[in-house]
């Protein structure tokens, strides 16, 4: 059954694992810069980008926000979304992308300039001279 | 005084002379019309330029007496026309000439109607004799 | 409450092609509720097939395929047709073509307002609205009582058949109720053809008193119409008009008449039947045809119907090509003309005329050949003159044929004169019963020669061009000709249409004989801004006076009148035009001034006529008459329009008519006042008033002088 008008889901408690052709790490304030075909996945959630920024929690060993730019595309099973930046913060499971966000969902398209979305619950907002096309409904 | 003959050397109207094809008519006002061109500046030899026309009269009673007869008519006519060059149909002249003419209705109907019918050959003739005094008078700036 | 000015473009978003049943949404924010309801906020915008809506908030929801919308919404149908909606809230389907909108506005067709509680959309085709006042008026805060409105319980709108139901309508002009209808059927403003009522008139005039004309307009098919008018006057008459109008493929057919039970003539059925066809033919023919009967002599003018005072009935067949000319023409007239019998004139005539253009091997220039058959017919059958006006026998048939040929050929001399030899043969052979005066069959020959010589100067230094023609035709026809019947060459004319024509004369009955020199010279200025001056001086001298022209003619005398004609045209739509046959003693024998001027602001065209006593033309006293039309747009919304005759002869107006129309956006008044002083044995004088109005907003109005009145103007 399609799934209802829905931002991205993902199971933001899944362990998040990074891959990136290089790592730069900034001990002072606890930060890591990957660059280079970076993929962040989390689940079956997959986000590539060309920087992603990593800040870890206090107790450095779980990551707590990622700050991806330079274009970002990302995928969970049902949608998928891609803008210039995201940032996620991965305790709040809250993901904010910006700039010429476009987000597909089977057949909805929708596009705006900002996606703000509670990965738990698949709720949010898209700001910005959003359109979308009203495709009869599936019944 | 700057004056000099229309079909002398340097009036240009010689151009013209045979050389004006006017579109097929498709009325009798037409028919005229082109008749007295043709008679005007000659059958077409080389078809230099073409005339296309656009005719219409309107008719207007006159002279009704006390026990309410119209016995007089007057016909006025309006030609719209356009001279084309003949091989490129650029247009190189516009203008519109108007006139009058008019017919009684005093005597039979016979009559009536063949002056009705002569009153619009007439007018075709004036209105074609004021395009080609038209047309001769803006003969210099044609091609020649 | 505010006009509902239209809906003023925003420029709207670059729309992609939606898909054919997807509807476009645009906002500033779209909620993802994680259910099947979709929520945008902030300048909402859904276009479904270039309608467009626009609201504040709009929940889709799509297990309904809904969308439930806060206001103030506006929906606009695309086109010049289409309508537009405002309202506060509504529920309407995804295409936006069904639903319910509250507190709603709707403008049809950019021209009737309707103002509901409720509009339900259903079908994407009926559009009810519930407690509706409906008004095409412009209504402003300051004064918001609209000219006229209709206010009803229910309107029902069928976009298919384009009608509007009305249920308990209530017509209100003012503010004030004048009219209760429970049900009443209305086109819609796009309707151009439909069945019902059209505009009502009320005519009062001094030989029928004051009636009411109601017409009824049956549309009978795309290509056929039929339009009947009741005209009830108080006690005065009883009148039916029918109009009947059919278009084929390749023609058209309209008839017109009138039935009529009046006490002008009590007792008698009267009535007129008119008749109108054109058709194409095969190989470029067109045949008309035209059929004009009435009842009585006093009929058509009683009712207005036309000023017609000779009625021909028949056919006419045409042909027309560059180098041929095919026409024929047979028919009846009947007169209802004072003193003309319509059994001792020639009322039953057919002409048939077939014209070739040849250029002859050999001889150059260019020839016409012509053959032409008149037949002209008297009912009576009498072989002596009886007391009409003429001195012919007045049972005089005659039928002539003629067969003509008529060469011309120009040549460029040196020093720029152009030079034309013309040479004409004209047969004649006539056959005539019922008049001693003449052989039953007769036949003569006429040859023509003519030499015309032209030298035009020009002079296009400076603003102007100038030409001055000089012309000379000198034209040889041999002196004698043996007469026959005249029927077609009575009524000649002079000026420049034949002052340089081998004959004068109208028909082929007479011509003109003996030598004769036309002499004119004629001036034109053209100047570079447009308006242009031409003017013709000419004469006839002839050898030896022939008499074959009239007294007052002006070709009469071996020298003619002179023809004196001015042309001015301006390019501010002036045209002046006088033309004048005077004799040396400068006695006018025909003067014609002619004044047209037509601009934004209004059209005037006027006109004074002299023609001297010609009992020979049947003309017994000099007619003078002065013509003046004109019609104005006096200011926004208003135009009049005021024609008058005055016969000098006579010493009295002939005809006056004054004209007054108004017309606003959702009003037409158009008001009518005429006198006829004319008066006969069967026609008194008649004064005659007409007001009609009309409500704009139903049916396609043609009104174009409209004032636009707007609020705080």
């Amino acid at each position: 059954q399609q799934v209802a008008f829905a931002g991205l889901r993902a199971d933001t408690a899944a362990a998040v694992e990074v891959s990136a052709d290089s790592l730069t790490v900034n001990q002072a304030d606890g930060t890591a810069v990957f660059t280079g075909n970076v993929v962040i996945s989390q689940g079956d959630m997959r986000l590539k980008a060309a920087t992603v920024e990593v800040e870890y929690g206090a107790d450095r060993t779980r990551i707590a926000r990622l700050h991806a730019s330079g274009g970002v595309m990302l995928a969970s099973a049902t949608e998928a979304a891609e803008a210039r930046e995201a940032v996620y913060e991965v305790t709040s499971g809250q993901l904010v992308m910006t700039g010429d966000v476009l987000m597909t969902q089977g057949e909805n398209v929708m596009s705006g300039q900002k996606l703000a979305v509670d990965l738990k619950t698949g709720t949010g907002q898209m700001d910005g001279r959003v359109r979308t096309i009203l495709q009869p409904g599936a019944n | 005084c700057g004056f000099t003959p229309a079909y002398g050397p340097a009036g240009g109207g010689r151009v013209l002379l045979g050389g004006v094809a006017p579109d097929a008519p498709e009325s009798r006002d037409d028919f005229a019309l082109v008749r007295r061109l043709s008679e005007r500046l000659g059958p077409v030899e080389t078809p230099r330029f073409r005339l296309a026309y656009k005719v219409s009269t309107d008719v207007l009673g006159q002279a009704i007496t006390p026990e309410n007869a119209t016995t007089r008519y007057s016909l006025t006519g309006l030609v719209d026309y356009t001279l084309h060059d003949g091989g490129s149909d650029a247009v190189l002249l516009t203008g519109r000439v108007t006139s009058f003419t008019s017919w009684s209705a005093t005597g039979s109907t016979v009559a009536t109607q063949a002056a009705e019918d002569d009153a619009h050959e007439r007018l075709m003739r004036m209105l074609a004799d004021q395009i080609v005094t038209r047309l001769l008078a803006q003969a210099g700036s044609l091609p020649q | 409450q505010e006009a509902a000015a239209p809906a003023s473009a925003q420029a709207p978003a670059p729309v992609v092609e939606p898909v054919d049943n997807a509807a476009t949404l645009l906002a500033d924010r779209i909620l993802l509720t994680g259910s099947d309801q979709l929520i945008a906020e902030g300048a909402v915008e859904v276009y479904y097939r270039s309608n467009r809506l626009s609201a504040t908030r709009l929940t889709y929801d799509r297990k309904t395929d809904t969308l439930s919308i806060e206001g103030p919404i506006k929906l606009i149908e695309p086109g010049q047709t289409g309508s537009v909606i405002l309202a506060e809230q509504a529920e309407l389907s995804r295409d936006l073509q069904d639903g319910i909108l509250i507190g709603a506005r709707m403008v049809m067709a950019r021209e009737l307002q309707l103002a509901a509680a409720k509009i339900e959309r259903r079908d994407g085709r009926y559009t009810e609205l519930d407690h509706v006042t409906a008004s095409s008026c412009v209504v402003c805060i300051t004064d918001p009582v609209p000219l006229w409105e209709i206010r009803a319980k229910k309107i029902t709108h069928d976009a298919e058949t384009r009608q509007l139901l009305f249920e308990g309508a209530q017509f209100r002009a003012m503010g004030v109720p004048l009219a209760y209808l429970p049900h009443l059927r209305m086109p819609d403003p796009t309707v151009e053809r439909m069945s019902g009522f059209l505009r009502p008139e009320v005519r009062t005039t001094s030989s029928l008193g004051t009636g009411i004309k109601l017409p009824y307009f049956l549309a009978l098919g795309p290509s056929r119409d039929l339009t009947l008018t009741p005209y009830v006057s108080t006690s005065r008459t009883r009148t039916l008009e029918g109009r009947y109008r059919q278009a084929f493929d390749a023609g058209a057919l309209e008839i017109a008449g009138a039935f009529s039970r009046d006490d002008i003539r009590p007792g008698e059925t009267r009535g007129y039947l008119f008749a109108d066809g054109s058709f194409a033919l095969a190989d470029e023919f067109k045949l008309g045809l035209q059929i004009r009967t009435t009842s009585d002599d006093s009929y058509l003018l009683n009712y207005d119907v036309t000023d017609e005072d000779r009625l021909w009935s028949g056919v006419t067949l045409e042909r027309v090509r560059a180098e041929e000319l095919i026409w024929a023409r047979i028919g009846n007239t009947h007169s209802i003309r004072e003193g003309e019998s319509n059994s001792t004139e020639p009322m039953l005539a057919g002409d048939a005329r077939w014209v070739r253009v040849i250029r002859p091997a050999g001889l150059g220039g260019e020839a016409t050949v012509e053959a032409s058959l008149s037949s002209a017919r008297r009912a009576s059958d009498a072989t002596t003159d009886g007391a009409d006006f003429d001195t012919i026998s007045d049972g005089r048939d005659r039928t002539r044929l003629t067969l003509k040929t008529d060469w011309r050929r120009n040549y460029l001399l040196s020093g720029g004169i152009i030079a034309a030899t013309e040479a004409a043969l004209a047969f004649d052979a006539v056959h005539v019963n019922q008049d001693p005066a003449y052989g039953s069959t007769m036949t003569r020959a006429l040859p023509s020669a003519g030499l015309e010589l032209r030298w035009p100067w020009v002079q296009t230094s400076g603003r102007a061009a100038h030409v001055i023609e000089p012309v000379a035709q000198i034209v040889w026809s041999r002196g004698s000709l043996k007469p026959f019947p005249d029927e077609d060459s009575w009524l000649t004319e002079f000026d420049e249409g034949n002052l340089f024509s081998m004959t004068r004369f109208p028909g082929e009955d007479a011509r003109e004989r003996g030598l004769r020199a036309n002499l004119g010279l004629s001036w034109t200025r053209h100047d570079a801004s447009g308006w242009s001056l031409g003017v013709t001086a000419g004469r006839v001298v002839r050898a030896e006076d022939l008499g074959q022209f009239s007294a007052g003619s002006g070709l009469s005398g071996e020298l003619s009148d002179w023809l004196l004609a001015t042309h001015l045209t301006t390019e501010a739509g002036l045209i002046l035009s006088n033309r004048m046959l005077f004799d040396s003693g400068f006695d006018i024998s025909r003067g014609e001034l002619r004044m047209g001027y037509g601009a934004a602001r209004g059209t005037v065209a006027a006109g004074y006529l002299w023609m001297e006593a010609n009992a020979a033309e049947g003309r017994a006293v000099a007619t003078s008459e002065l013509l003046f039309e004109s019609d104005w747009r006096l200011a926004e919304g208003w135009s009049g329009s005021f024609d008058a005759r005055y016969d000098f002869t006579a010493n009295r107006a002939t005809k006056a008519a004054l004209g007054l129309q108004y017309a606003t956006e959702c009003l037409a008044v158009d008001l009518s006042l005429s006198r006829r002083f004319t008066s006969s044995s069967s026609v008194k004088p008649e004064t005659g008033i007409g007001l009609s109005v009309e409500l704009i907003g139903f049916g396609a109005s043609a009104a174009n002088n409209v004032a636009r009145r707007s609020c705080g103007g």
